[in-house]
């Protein structure tokens, strides 16, 4: 392992380039065992059928980009980019809305029941949505949001509700109370000196929180599998799986369209990869 | 005690909370409900007016299914001004979960295109199929199709389309090999050997024994070792001896090294794929092999030196038994969701509407697969001159006991079996459990 | 998404409302508003969540048919046909196997990748987004990708080495239903690691430099500061990111499922794969039900455990 930066700083020893340069190799290895998998899936993704199965290349002979249109032919993936922007869009909107306050009044407020009320939380997630399946469909038949983008939305705004409360508890726990008690002396009312005292300076912590449920709705197959059955309501996740039929997998299509739901998750990523650390920082995830 | 009283207050409140939270959640969801959909794509199913409206699910067979079935309704909703048809096709891996949730539900689908059938009826969910399927279009079938959805003498399911399986060879292995094709599983093995000293990077033989389809392999077995998954009175005879030694020869084989590496994993297309590009030199399939084959050399625009050829001969047997072919057969069932007469009616346009002699045949040929009326069989094998000697062959196959309502449980058991076997267990010993569970 | 906005200021206005209504009985209102601030949450999970489980509850005491219509209470019929089955036992093995080593070997490597990555050097920005690469897959993606990798017969890893001259032919990776489990256990661990080493991260950035400048200048070596300063400090961090691993990866689904479904024999099922078999191969809802809330218990107990643990120590905390 090497040593933090901080702690060797004057001395340019050997010992110190030694460590730089196991530094660089650790760090190199990391990368390219995680990035392996995703080369090998666009080296299928530009490959022919016969050639993948000839295992003869690791890159293709000749590449054949064809793949990653026919897949816009063979499948509506542009409606299964949209369904997925709606749903993890949707998704993460409503568990903020009913995260942030839940997660304030157990920052701010004392009440009865709290210790039950974060316990309940945890609780609730001890359950994966897949085995739930049976009683998810039940309630969405009642309400009528099956095979429905929107019964999705809720589905996934319910299951990250702990990860949010956690998150944000910690985040508002972590600031001063001294600006928001200004706030209200000034005479704004406690949703007022929230909005605009708490919430801007929580924003870190905010948009990591915003972050997870996004990629967690945007990843999500079990429950959108069994909710949505017109093809035209289906998120990326399931909607790839049309290559991952009854005859055959197609590993080509498979991956081309895997490469499509993964980037724009990545991109989003790397944007907020700064954000992230310090929102976690902040959100303390505190016990 | 203070906090499993909060423990408790919050529980009651959220039960509380929950019955009026339900209504409110039902009350102030539909609209944007409504309007995401709309806004998104015109809703496929809106025909709450007049019309009579009929939901179907059916197997996704392969790639060509779903246009398929996009054809169909088009077609058969301009000709019939007063029937809304819906058709999802939903593939193999998904269908169990999705039609099992929504008969869970109370939600079944009008009718059912599916392997299976025994369950639903155990629980009276289905209508009798003659019920549903006008005279002129019930008289199609063979008759010995239709004895596969026989329960306690009601036929409960009609065929839509079979399958049925030989052995596949690639010709230029088996000559390089300086083998002939095996007709005996004595036969089989030693060419199996040969096969293997001649070019040791080639699977002699393919065995699928995967969740997907493990019962198959047993069926080929047992069948053309003169056994049975019952006796003649029906009672199930899962460990009869020659049943024991047919199993302990598929396990010998793949033991001796003579076969694909890991059974319990790799499925039958898994197999395909290996014998399409020639590294597999036999395996027993079924009859869209080389609809399969072709499709991905076209795909892939594979040069011709480059292709594999291959035949197909019968399944090779033990003790001198007579060659089993095994069927494939999937039905259509009719739920029993109170329906008017009108939809019954309706119903019935739909059966004559795809079994219509040329429609129909389009419906077995576009994937590949044998028709299961004796017109379509015709036509197919006119239409398509390397069906028909399969067209024969799907006349005289055996079937899985499918309507046997223990069948699910012997299906998995038998897959158990195998994979046990694979893993070092006593086939002998394996078997007698399953007897016990499933008749005991 | 767009059509979603709207909504979102209307339910914030109605909570505005709500607060500060002036009234003689200002005090009952304190009382109350509490639990107007968690309505919402707990009326979403109560619709969502807590239905469904009851309905699990329910179903996992019931006699349910194959075709999934239930027929009344059973006496636990379900759970002791669930205990009997000799699969049940290599199944809750597999499944405590299978969270111990993704949750204890992720949390190790991702921790140590985490002391890494938290260095200052030259593309350190590049190597922490490629980091979080697995994190941001769907697991179905991933595990296939595995999955194609591995295949003796057309898997990438065996072509790659061969061209780099380490094997001569192609290798069988996954020989034995154990060395298959171990391959779906790397892939957790794969997929794991980004979220500890992100929770890690953020626990080293708010340590304090001076710290360490006042442990190096009592003269205290590497590990010394690392199992003094570092590991306390990031404690916290560490175990929430723990408790939720634990969940997370007991529950875990997709990637044993699109590897191996369990087979053979079981030999790599863990609860939640086995209970989806039973419910939607075998239909049998009733035992699946019964599974799931064997699984709720173990999960509940270790939960508690927790609880007690860190709620107790940190009671003022709340």
């Amino acid at each position: 392992m090497s040593q933090p930066a901080n702690a060797v700083k004057k001395p340019i020893s050997v010992k110190k380039t030694i460590l730089r340069v196991l530094l660089y190799f650790v760090v190199l290895d990391v990368c390219i065992i995680t990035l392996y998998p995703y080369f090998a899936m666009l080296c299928t993704a530009l490959k022919n059928r016969v050639e993948i199965f000839s295992g003869d290349n690791i890159l293709p002979v000749t590449a054949l980009w064809s793949n990653f249109i026919d897949i816009w032919s063979r499948a509506p993936m542009a409606k299964y980019m949209l369904n997925s922007v709606l749903i993890a869009g949707g998704s993460t909107i409503i568990a903020m809305l009913c995260g942030i306050p839940a997660a304030y009044a157990l920052a701010r407020m004392k009440f009865k029941g709290q210790t039950a009320f974060l316990g309940f939380v945890i609780v609730s997630q001890m359950f994966a949505p897949v085995v739930l399946l049976i009683g998810i469909y039940q309630v969405m038949q009642r309400l009528g949001l099956t095979d429905n983008i929107l019964g999705l939305i809720f589905i996934n705004a319910a299951f990250n509700q702990a990860f949010t409360i956690w998150l944000l508890r910690g985040t508002f726990m972590g600031i001063s109370t001294e600006m928001e008690q200004a706030a209200t002396i000034d005479g704004c009312t406690r949703v007022q000196s929230m909005m605009k005292v708490l919430l801007p300076v929580a924003a870190p912590g905010i948009v990591t929180t915003l972050i997870f449920i996004f990629i967690n709705a945007w990843n999500e197959y079990t429950v959108a599998l069994c909710l949505i059955s017109t093809d035209t309501y289906k998120p990326l996740t399931v909607g790839i799986n049309t290559f991952n039929g009854y005859n055959m997998i197609e590993w080509q299509y498979l991956f081309a369209a895997s490469i499509f739901a993964i980037i724009p998750v990545v991109i989003l990523f790397m944007c907020i990869e700064k954000n992230l650390v310090s929102g976690l920082a902040s959100g303390g995830v505190k016990g | 005690m203070k906090k499993f009283l909060a423990t408790l207050l919050t529980l009651v409140m959220v039960l509380s909370l929950a019955a009026c939270g339900g209504e409110k959640g039902g009350e102030t969801t539909p609209p944007p409900a409504d309007t995401n959909t709309e806004t998104e794509a015109p809703p496929a199913d809106t025909g709450s007016g007049e019309k009579t409206a009929i939901k179907v699910i059916a197997a996704e067979y392969g790639q060509n299914t779903k246009q398929w079935w996009a054809d169909f309704v088009t077609e058969f909703n301009g000709s019939h001004d007063d029937i809304e048809l819906t058709v999802e096709a939903v593939s193999w891996n998904d269908i169990y979960t999705v039609v099992n949730t929504r008969v869970a539900n109370n939600d079944a689908p009008d009718i059912l295109n599916i392997d299976v059938f025994a369950d639903y009826v155990a629980d009276d969910l289905l209508l009798p199929i003659q019920d549903c399927v006008s005279d002129e279009t019930y008289a199609k079938f063979y008759d010995a199709f239709l004895e596969q959805s026989n329960i306690d003498g009601t036929i409960w399911a009609i065929p839509d389309l079979a399958s049925a399986r030989a052995m596949y060879y690639n010709t230029d292995i088996l000559e390089a090999a300086g083998v002939e094709v095996p007709t005996t599983w004595d036969e089989l093995k030693t060419a199996c050997e040969k096969i293997k000293a001649y070019d040791s990077s080639i699977y002699p033989w393919g065995i699928d024994m995967t969740t997907d389809e493990g019962q198959a392999a047993f069926a080929y077995y047992i069948w053309n070792n003169g056994s049975d998954f019952t006796d003649a009175s029906g009672n199930w005879t899962l460990n009869a001896d020659a049943n024991v030694e047919a199993i302990e020869y598929a396990i010998g084989l793949v033991k001796d090294g003579l076969t694909n590496t890991d059974p319990a994993n790799e499925t039958r297309y898994a197999l395909q794929d290996l014998f399409g590009a020639g590294k597999l030199a036999m395996m027993i399939g079924p009859n869209s092999i080389p609809t399969y084959i072709a499709d991905n050399y076209a795909k892939a625009n594979t040069p011709e030196e480059e292709q594999i050829s291959y035949a197909f001969a019968a399944i090779p047997t033990n003790g001198g038994n007579a060659s089993v072919s095994a069927g494939v057969m999937d039905r259509f069932m009719v739920f029993d969701n109170e329906d008017s007469d009108e939809k019954i009616e309706a119903i019935k346009e739909f059966f004559d509407f795809f079994y219509e002699d040329s429609r129909y045949s389009d419906w077995v040929l576009m994937e590949g697969f044998l028709p299961a009326t004796s017109a379509g069989g015709e036509i197919v094998a006119k239409a398509d001159e390397s069906m028909a000697p399969w067209v024969e062959i799907v006349g005289s196959c055996k079937f899985y006991p499918t309507a046997k309502a223990e069948w699910a449980d012997v299906k998995q058991g038998v897959i158990d079996v195998e994979q046990q076997a694979l893993l070092g267990g006593n086939v002998k010993e394996l078997l007698d459990n399953l007897q016990a569970t499933i008749a005991g | 998404m767009s059509t979603k906005t709207p909504a979102a200021p209307a339910e914030a206005q109605e909570l505005a409302k709500k607060a500060p209504r002036p009234s003689g009985s200002k005090k009952l209102f304190r009382k109350v508003e509490p639990y107007i601030w968690i309505a919402p949450s707990i009326i979403l999970m109560a619709i969502f969540i807590v239905t469904p489980i009851v309905k699990v509850f329910q179903l996992s005491m019931s006699k349910v048919t194959r075709a999934g219509l239930v027929k009344g209470y059973n006496n636990f019929e379900n759970f002791s046909k669930v205990l009997k089955s000799p699969a049940f036992a290599l199944v809750l093995k597999n499944t405590i196997v299978w969270t111990i080593a993704v949750v204890v070997i992720s949390t190790v490597l991702g921790f140590m990748l985490a002391l890494v990555l938290n260095n200052k050097f030259r593309g350190r920005k590049v190597a922490r987004a490629i980091v979080v690469f697995p994190w941001a897959t769907t697991l179905v993606i991933q595990a296939s990708a595995w999955n194609f990798i591995i295949n003796k017969d057309y898997g990438t890893l065996n072509t790659l080495l061969m061209k780099l001259g380490f094997i001569s032919a192609p290798v069988n990776w996954t020989p034995t239903p154990g060395a298959y489990f171990a391959w779906e256990i790397a892939c957790g661990i794969f997929v794991t690691i980004p979220f500890v080493t992100f929770c890690v991260l953020s626990g080293l950035q708010s340590i304090d430099a001076s710290y360490y400048e006042a442990a190096t200048v009592d003269g205290a070596g590497y590990f010394q500061k690392l199992f003094n300063i570092t590991l306390p400090l990031v404690k916290s961090s560490l175990t929430v990111a723990t408790v939720l691993n634990i969940i997370y990866v007991f529950n875990s689904f997709p990637i044993i499922w699109t590897m191996t479904k369990g087979d053979p024999a079981n030999h790599t099922d863990t609860l939640v794969t086995y209970l989806y078999k039973l419910a939607f191969y075998n239909g049998k809802q009733g035992e699946a039900s019964a599974v799931s809330v064997i699984g709720f218990l173990i999960l509940l107990i270790c939960a508690s455990v927790y609880m007690i643990y860190t709620l107790r120590k940190g009671d003022d905390d709340l």
